[in-house]
């Protein structure tokens, strides 16, 4: 007799496929394919523990980078090159204007402290380098750089005027702690922009530490650091501040885009408002979730003897603000530029509001969307007979903190800024745009329809350019 | 001391000097924020406010007339007669005289909520006369209709005085007395509560409640800047001159029309919530009678947002209403029939090829004459112009459920002709809702015991946690015939009635209290019957009806006040739920909603806490609802309605089963598997019993087999595709008829499973038929006629006695004849009878949705299902008894491994020749 063959097992294999295959095919099809943004979030490798490697001692801050570009030659270079360094645009050819400029917080002002030259004893705590105190600070010596500020333990490390260690940093266990940079690292200066914990970003603020998921939904709940998002090669971390350029090229900002499909939404008229709407929009309701964001300054108060000092509302040294909570952006076009940026010496109108940054893009712009802005309104000094904005001396020697007199701190900023100044001021109302990008909502928290489509809805349709609600007029976009 | 004053003084010149700074600040911060578009229709002229003579009354000093204010330009007359707002049932006005409702509507259809009854000529008793109906529905009157117009048909005002006649009447502390319209004056409709930004409704409402019904159109003005409360002007209404240009005509900042926004419409019907302030509810009031009747609230606020104390509060991330949220208005389905801009024609009177019309009335025609009768849906709770029922876009008029279900739901087209798309898409509300008003009883302020359901302990109070409820789903008939399952919520109310001249009556209040109360107390006898706990108070455990004697004390007051026979009535009356619609994403989409045991079709809905001494209540008749269910008093001693959907002939999958059949099924199942144990155990044991004798007498224990290749790849493998499909049809089947028991498995995929094994059993089926008639081998499967008996009856007796003996099998298995007689007889009714109707009835099981009215021909769901589960016991019957006869070859597993492997072992056969030569 012969052994049967397992010829039947082949059989049983055909019955299975034959079983399986249409009950595969008519399965209930119930999840719609959908992007995989964490496709696009980095894996986070463990960073190797310098605790064996860095000896030290250092006897100077710039021995510590000394001794790390021993190990990482290019890296003091390559920062160097960065904003985080020059605190200065390339020069780039601006709408209206002759010549290549470049913006940035070395050269140019803003309306919350004002402008840097002559303040660098205070303003250079931020600066990703050693010593900035005047303005023959050497940006060419790859010492100066530092590292620690961006990969050192926020715990053993903390800068302090000009930028140096405070005082009391043990620069050792500093050097031995560096790992990559956290929201800590990062924190320490975007988070308390323009002198304070949520001053200068309505999106941005200390909350971020350790954001519940209703703060941040990517800090929160899937706790993403800053550079989950601000990718970074070479030292060069993508994302662009629009207050200080001109223009951004789309490759260099950080985009929803980079990680979310374009249409990610399962209702296809949702999907139909990415074109004119942005991302923020719907998904950043309101900033200043948990700590207020300042949104007036007012200078023209400040140095009045006699009043109490209280964080929100007033101090000398500063004058008057309005801090607000959960506050609602004010929404524009952007197509992520700027048409126009106040330079040093430009002319101003004082009869009414100075825009000192103006979001790029209208109606008629098909790259521009609709995008939440932090307005940020500021009464600042300016000339009265030059009509120029001014920059005061405020931190630095003899200037406005230390004496309370506008007329020497303005004639000592005149000078620092090289301003042509008539010795003449007063004060003018100014505004400054913040893009919103931060403090992201998940889907049920985003704006429903009647947030925007409704009488007592918050879009200005006709400050849009819109003939009316595009829900019944038609989008910019529709087939007529 | 002296320390604090200067520290106070700073202090104060602090907080001025920053006050002033901030306010400086802010009114930078005003001008940039832009002022909300303004909603105000931009183009409508201004006007001269006139009297009812023409005058204007900024001369005249007389009430507005609205008829001839507005009538200036729009029809008003036109407007005043096309309007079932305003008639609210007057033209259909007809006593009837075995009935308590003498119309479709407001006026003149008995509503036990509210309780009084509008009196109709001739009562003995005057209840609610004209004028005081005008009165107590003030709040829920436009004006015009009933409010200027007799039940013949005449102006009010031409009625006399009359204290017997119930339209020139009214009551007043208990007696009839004459009302003069003459002074009154009557309400036209009053156009500007609903196209007017900003109305004064409170004024208006106090106005007709003061039976100054020709001032309430004036009173609706009030604080708009026109008009004011003053003794300057005529009756205390005083016209601003301010307001008025020199023509007299109305400054255009005065004038605020505007159409109809969801604001203008809940001031009568019910809770709209428009601002962005936290939305608070409590209480089931009358003043928002759609909220009170149904639980509806309509706002785009998220639930979640809202100032209410909700269960789960955090997890109703949703709108209260999902169309409100997305900007609709509620004339944008409820729209002026005659609006351009919103009329279709409908499809059934239209070509079929034509599929717009553009010809359409002129947007000036229209504004002229616009219609005021409203696109209306097939709403149970009113009833007014139903001629106008379903003229409303529906869900499907602006949503393709095809296409929105189309990536998830099985059966769209059956759920969708069975079921209303609110009974998923308000799967629960979140308001509370009345359940019961108990009017048989009365407490010290003249209300009944009301019961608010969806609402855990006071419902008046903030702190109550508000549970919401789940509607009742019932079988609802549309005006074209058709039957969806809608949801709904019932309430139920008790009254006592008596009879009248004209019939039967409820109970006037006057009376009502007159029989409970004296002085605003309790009467000594009442007390006595009803006060188990002799406090001298009733409390709310004792102010019921719950015996004969209380019954019977309250029935003898009510005779005293000279009412025939007394007695208790009870009412179901359905309100159906159309709005706070949620999206997909919270809509129900679970399958077990509906089919499982606990389904919601058929879930007990509580109407009472009790039965007014055991009063049975009826189901309202003058709906669209079928009420095919049970009304029964639970254990509990409540009141519960059991809808059935099996009386209204609907088979729920998972929900509906008829239990003799899964008895019968059961039991055909377990006898079977008996059958075969108790065989197989015999065998068992006469087998061990014969080894031994065989062993004793040192016979040969094996039987004398020889290998046969009987089984060729092809009939193996439909063998083997076969049962593996029916194996999981019966279990799928199974879990799909009770998935309570299986509540691990999902009911849809089950479906599918099911489903795709059925095609693919049917496939197999076709495919081996047809190779068994190509081949011939059909022929092993047919009973030959000849002999046959003879055959079976001998192979059943090998079965019953030989196979214990240890005997051969009387017939030979061969590859080309291996079935024995009754083998052939099994499959022959199988394959010709079971299997064709297990198909049959599967295949239009499932056609159900394509082919209806092929299903239904055969008697539809309800008999097919039940027919296919009794097959489906049969089959899991046969194959126990199938697998346990492949046993019973030359060794217990030798006909499996045949069939697995082609070859079989099988006895050599002495008979064999015998069998053959018989043929």
């Amino acid at each position: 007799m012969n052994k049967p063959k397992p010829f039947w097992t082949l059989g049983l294999l055909g019955i299975i496929l034959v079983i399986a295959a249409p009950t595969a095919y008519f399965w209930p099809k119930i999840t719609k394919a959908v992007d995989d943004p964490w496709a696009h979030v980095p894996d986070k490798t463990v960073h190797v523990d310098h605790t064996d490697i860095v000896k030290g001692p250092f006897a100077t801050p710039q021995d510590v980078t000394k001794e790390c570009i021993t190990c990482h030659p290019d890296a003091a270079n390559q920062v160097m090159h960065t904003t985080h360094f020059t605190w200065e645009s390339k020069p780039e050819i601006a709408p209206g204007r002759d010549q290549p400029v470049t913006i940035g917080k070395k050269n140019q002002i803003n309306n919350f402290c004002i402008g840097i030259q002559g303040n660098w004893v205070k303003c250079t705590t931020c600066h990703a380098g050693y010593g900035w105190s005047d303005a023959n600070y050497d940006f060419n010596n790859p010492l100066n750089v530092d590292c620690l500020v961006c990969h050192a333990n926020t715990a053993s490390y903390s800068k302090g005027a000009n930028g140096l260690p405070a005082d009391g940093v043990d620069l050792v266990a500093a050097a031995k702690s560096v790992g990559a940079p956290t929201r800590q690292n990062c924190g320490r200066c975007h988070f308390d922009g323009g002198g304070g914990n949520g001053v200068k970003h309505g999106d941005l603020d200390e909350s971020l530490y350790f954001p519940s998921e209703d703060i941040d939904i990517h800090m929160g709940k899937l706790n993403f650091q800053c550079t989950d998002c601000h990718q970074t090669k070479d030292h060069q971390i993508l994302g662009k501040m629009v207050a200080d350029n001109y223009q951004i090229d789309p490759a260099e900002q950080v985009q929803c885009t980079n990680c979310h499909s374009q249409t990610p939404h399962t209702d296809d008229r949702l999907n139909f408002h990415t074109k004119s709407v942005a991302c923020q929009t719907c998904h950043i309701p309101a900033m200043a979730l948990q700590d207020p964001t300042k949104v007036v300054w007012d200078w023209s108060t400040a140095g009045q003897p006699g009043r109490t000092d209280d964080h929100f509302t007033y101090l000398k040294i500063k004058g008057s603000f309005i801090y607000e909570k959960n506050y609602i952006p004010t929404y524009m076009w952007s197509n992520g530029n700027l048409s126009y940026r106040y330079l040093l010496g430009d002319k101003i109108d004082p009869s009414k509001p100075v825009v000192i940054d103006q979001p790029a893009g209208d109606i008629n712009d098909p790259t521009a969307k609709i995008m939440p802005f932090k307005l940020h309104m500021a009464k600042q000094p300016y000339d009265t007979v030059n009509n120029i904005l001014l920059q005061p001396r405020t931190a630095g020697k003899g200037g406005f903190w230390t004496t309370f007199d506008w007329a020497s701190a303005l004639q000592l900023g005149a000078q620092d800024a090289g301003l042509n100044y008539s010795g003449q001021y007063g004060f003018t109302e100014t505004w400054m745009y913040w893009p919103t990008t931060h403090m992201v909502q998940p889907s049920a928290n985003a704006l429903q329809c009647n947030d925007c489509h409704s009488e007592s809805g918050r879009l200005d349709w006709k400050a849009l350019g819109y003939p009316g609600d595009p829900m019944i007029w038609g989008g910019r976009f529709q087939q007529k | 001391m002296q320390n604090i004053k200067p520290n106070t003084k700073l202090i104060l010149v602090l907080a001025g000097v920053l006050l002033i700074a901030l306010v400086g600040i802010q009114s930078v911060l005003a001008q940039s924020k832009a002022e909300p578009a303004s909603q105000v229709s931009p183009i409508h002229p201004t006007f001269a406010l006139l009297d009812a003579n023409g005058e204007n009354v900024l001369a005249s000093g007389n009430a507005v007339s609205t008829m001839k204010t507005c009538g200036q330009c729009h029809d008003t007359d036109f407007i005043a007669s096309h309007a079932f707002h305003s008639d609210l049932g007057l033209s259909a006005y007809q006593p009837v005289a075995d009935s308590m409702n003498s119309s479709n509507g407001l006026f003149g259809q008995w509503d036990p909520l509210t309780y009084r009854y509008l009196s109709e000529k001739g009562d003995s008793r005057l209840d609610l006369s004209t004028a005081e109906w005008i009165m107590l529905n003030g709040s829920r009157l436009v004006g015009g209709g009933p409010a200027t117009t007799s039940r013949e048909g005449t102006p009010l005002v031409s009625i006399a005085p009359n204290a017997s006649n119930p339209e020139s009447s009214i009551l007043k502390n208990g007696q009839a007395t004459p009302w003069d319209w003459s002074q009154s004056g009557t309400m036209e409709m009053d156009c500007f509560i609903c196209h007017l930004t900003q109305p004064n409704n409170e004024a208006r409402i106090a106005a007709i409640q003061r039976g100054e019904f020709n001032w309430a159109s004036t009173a609706t003005l009030i604080n708009t800047g026109i008009v004011e409360r003053s003794t300057l002007g005529m009756n205390g209404y005083y016209y601003r001159p301010e307001a008025f240009d020199t023509d007299g005509e109305l400054k255009s900042d005065f004038v605020a029309i505007q159409d109809p926004t969801n604001s203008n419409c809940a001031q009568c019907h019910g809770a709209v919530h428009t601002d962005k302030s936290p939305l608070t509810l409590t209480g089931c009031s009358l003043d928002n009678p759609q909220t009170a009747t149904t639980g509806q609230v309509i706002s785009s606020q998220k639930i979640s947002d809202s100032g209410m104390n909700l269960a789960n509060k955090s997890t109703l991330n949703r709108a209260w209403d999902i169309h409100a949220e997305r900007g609709l208005k509620c004339t944008d389905c409820h729209y002026s029939i005659n609006n351009p801009a919103y009329y279709q024609e409908n499809a059934t009177n239209r070509p079929s090829n034509i599929v717009f019309d553009p010809r359409r009335l002129d947007i000036g025609d229209y504004l002229k004459n616009p219609d005021h009768n409203f696109a209306r849906g097939q709403s149970a709770q009113y009833n007014v112009a139903p001629q106008l029922k379903g003229t409303m876009r529906r869900c499907d008029s602006c949503h393709d459920a095809q296409k929105a279900h189309a990536d998830w739901l099985p059966y769209i087209d059956t759920h969708m002709k069975n079921v209303a798309c609110e009974t998923c898409h308000i799967p629960q509300t979140y308001a509370p809702a009345i359940q019961s008003y108990d009017w048989t009883v009365i407490t010290t302020n003249g209300e009944p015991v009301k019961v608010c359901k969806g609402v855990n302990g006071d419902s008046n109070s903030i702190n109550s946690l508000v549970t919401g409820f789940e509607p009742a789903v019932l079988d609802r008939t549309n005006t074209d015939g058709s039957h969806l399952l809608a949801p709904y919520n019932l309430i139920t109310t008790y009254y006592w009635v008596y009879d009248d001249v004209n019939g039967t009556r409820p109970v006037r209040l006057v009376d009502l209290e007159a029989a409970y109360l004296q002085n605003g107390k309790y009467k000594a006898d009442i007390l006595s019957a009803f006060d188990s706990n002799n406090n001298g108070a009733l409390e709310a455990n004792e102010l019921k009806i719950d015996s004969d004697a209380k019954q019977q004390v309250v029935a003898d007051q009510l005779a005293a006040l000279g009412l025939k026979n007394p007695r208790i009535e009870g009412m179901v009356q359905p309100y159906s739920l159309n709005h706070d619609v949620a999206d997909g994403d919270h809509a129900i989409s679970n399958c077990a909603t509906c089919h499982s045991n606990d389904s919601r079709l058929n879930q007990p809905v509580k109407l009472a806490d009790y039965a007014p001494n055991g009063v049975m209540p009826e189901f309202a008749k003058d709906n669209n609802v079928v009420s095919s269910g049970e009304i029964y008093k639970g254990a509990d001693g409540a009141l519960y309605y059991k809808a059935a959907p099996a009386n209204d002939k609907l088979y729920v999958f998972g929900n509906s089963r008829v239990p003799w059949i899964d008895w019968f099924g059961a039991l055909f199942f377990v006898a079977v598997v008996l059958g075969v144990g108790g065989h197989g155990t015999l065998r068992y044991l006469s087998a061990r019993k014969q080894a031994k004798a065989r062993a004793e007498q040192g016979r040969s224990v094996q039987k004398r087999t020889e290998r046969v290749y009987m089984y060729e790849a092809y009939r193996r493998f439909w063998h083997w595709l076969q049962t593996i499909a029916i194996v999981i049809l019966l279990l799928t089947g199974l879990i799909i008829h009770r998935p309570d028991m299986f509540g691990i498995f999902s009911f849809r995929y089950m479906v599918t499973i099911h489903n795709v094994m059925a095609a693919l059993l049917v496939l197999n089926a076709a495919l081996s038929l047809f190779y068994h008639l190509t081949t011939g081998k059909i022929r092993e499967f047919i009973p030959r006629p000849y002999g046959f008996f003879d055959d079976a009856i001998e192979q059943s007796k090998y079965y019953i006695q030989g196979i214990f003996k240890g005997e051969e099998h009387p017939f030979a298995k061969a590859p080309n004849n291996r079935m024995n007689p009754l083998q052939q007889m099994t499959y022959f009714g199988i394959l010709n009878v079971l299997l064709p109707l297990q198909m049959l009835t599967g295949l239009l099981m499932w056609g159900v949705q394509k082919w209806p009215q092929v299903a239904n021909a055969l008697g539809g769901l309800p008999l097919l299902a039940p027919f296919h589960t009794l097959i489906a016991w049969v089959f899991a019957a046969f194959i126990i008894g199938h697998v346990y006869l492949t046993t019973t070859g030359a060794t217990p597993l030798e006909a499996i491994r045949g069939m697995v492997t082609g070859y079989e072992e099988v006895e050599v056969h002495d008979k064999k020749e015998v069998r053959k030569s018989k043929k």
